[in-house]
């Protein structure tokens, strides 16, 4: 039962590690500054959520894990509401004449 | 109980603070020395969350569960989305503009929804005029993207209690 959990953790640890690659290189390749946002916000979230997924299982406590959980919800709230404050801005200096 | 303070019954408003200082120990552990700390950050959020959310936007318990089964597996799309156009050897964008007419009043909901849209497959609402005219920024307009935005904002108008689409 131990190796399969930690099956399981290598698996969507390794996973979210890819998704944070993948909103790096977005971040480096994609053509203009809103369609980076994209790339940071969209795929980082995933990526965090793998790897809160994947670290549950060698969770000590019920508490340890809800703490996890609580982290990732927060990350996900702030990365929202910053990557949509950041877009505003951008915007309107774009649209300013 | 009736007693109420700025609009806000204060047993509601007892509930909330709880709510918060039971996530700050979830996040700082239950160390004595700390609560001081946790009291003060409760008392904050609860008086930050009553002027942000009062007390009669409530939600709807089915449509929230019906919302999260729509909103997590569409959320780790957008997530796989974004890596398969960077994982390839030519970012697969056509990235631009579109707008499109929200039913949700100005405030919380709206705030909300466009934090909720930001999460979803290709979609970065930008900015939002005063008639509900959203601008919002698309990785790939190839895409059926209106309807996207109409059927994610169905979902989100279906956790509301009060429907919130009268603006």
């Amino acid at each position: 039962m131990t190796s399969l959990a930690n099956a399981f953790t290598l698996v969507a640890v390794g996973c979210g590690a890819l998704l944070f690659l993948a909103g790096t290189l977005g971040l480096l390749r994609f053509p203009d500054t809103l369609s980076r946002l994209h790339a940071l916000s969209k795929a980082d979230n995933l990526g965090l959520g793998l790897i809160v997924l994947g670290l549950l299982p060698q969770a000590e406590s019920f508490a340890g894990g809800l703490k996890l959980v609580c982290v990732w919800l927060l990350a996900q709230i702030s990365a929202a509401t910053a990557s949509q404050l950041i877009a505003g801005v951008l915007y309107r200096r774009k649209s300013r004449p | 109980m009736t007693t109420e303070i700025g609009g806000t019954p204060l047993l509601a408003r007892l509930t909330r603070g709880l709510g918060f200082l039971a996530l700050w120990l979830i996040l700082m552990g239950p160390a004595l020395t700390d609560l001081p700390i946790g009291l003060i950050a409760a008392a904050a959020a609860t008086w930050t969350s009553t002027a942000l959310w009062p007390e009669n936007g409530k939600l709807s318990a089915s449509g929230l569960v019906r919302f999260l089964i729509r909103f997590v597996p569409q959320s780790a799309v957008a997530g796989v989305d974004v890596a398969r156009r960077a994982f390839a050897p030519r970012p697969a964008l056509s990235p631009g503009f579109v707008t499109y007419r929200t039913s949700l009043p100005p405030g919380m909901a709206r705030s909300a929804s466009c934090a909720v849209m930001s999460l979803q497959p290709g979609k970065l609402p930008v900015a939002a005029d005063a008639d509900g005219t959203l601008h919002i920024h698309c990785l790939d307009l190839r895409e059926p993207v209106a309807e996207q935005i109409a059927a994610d904002e169905a979902a989100f108008c279906d956790t509301l209690q009060s429907g919130g689409v009268h603006g």
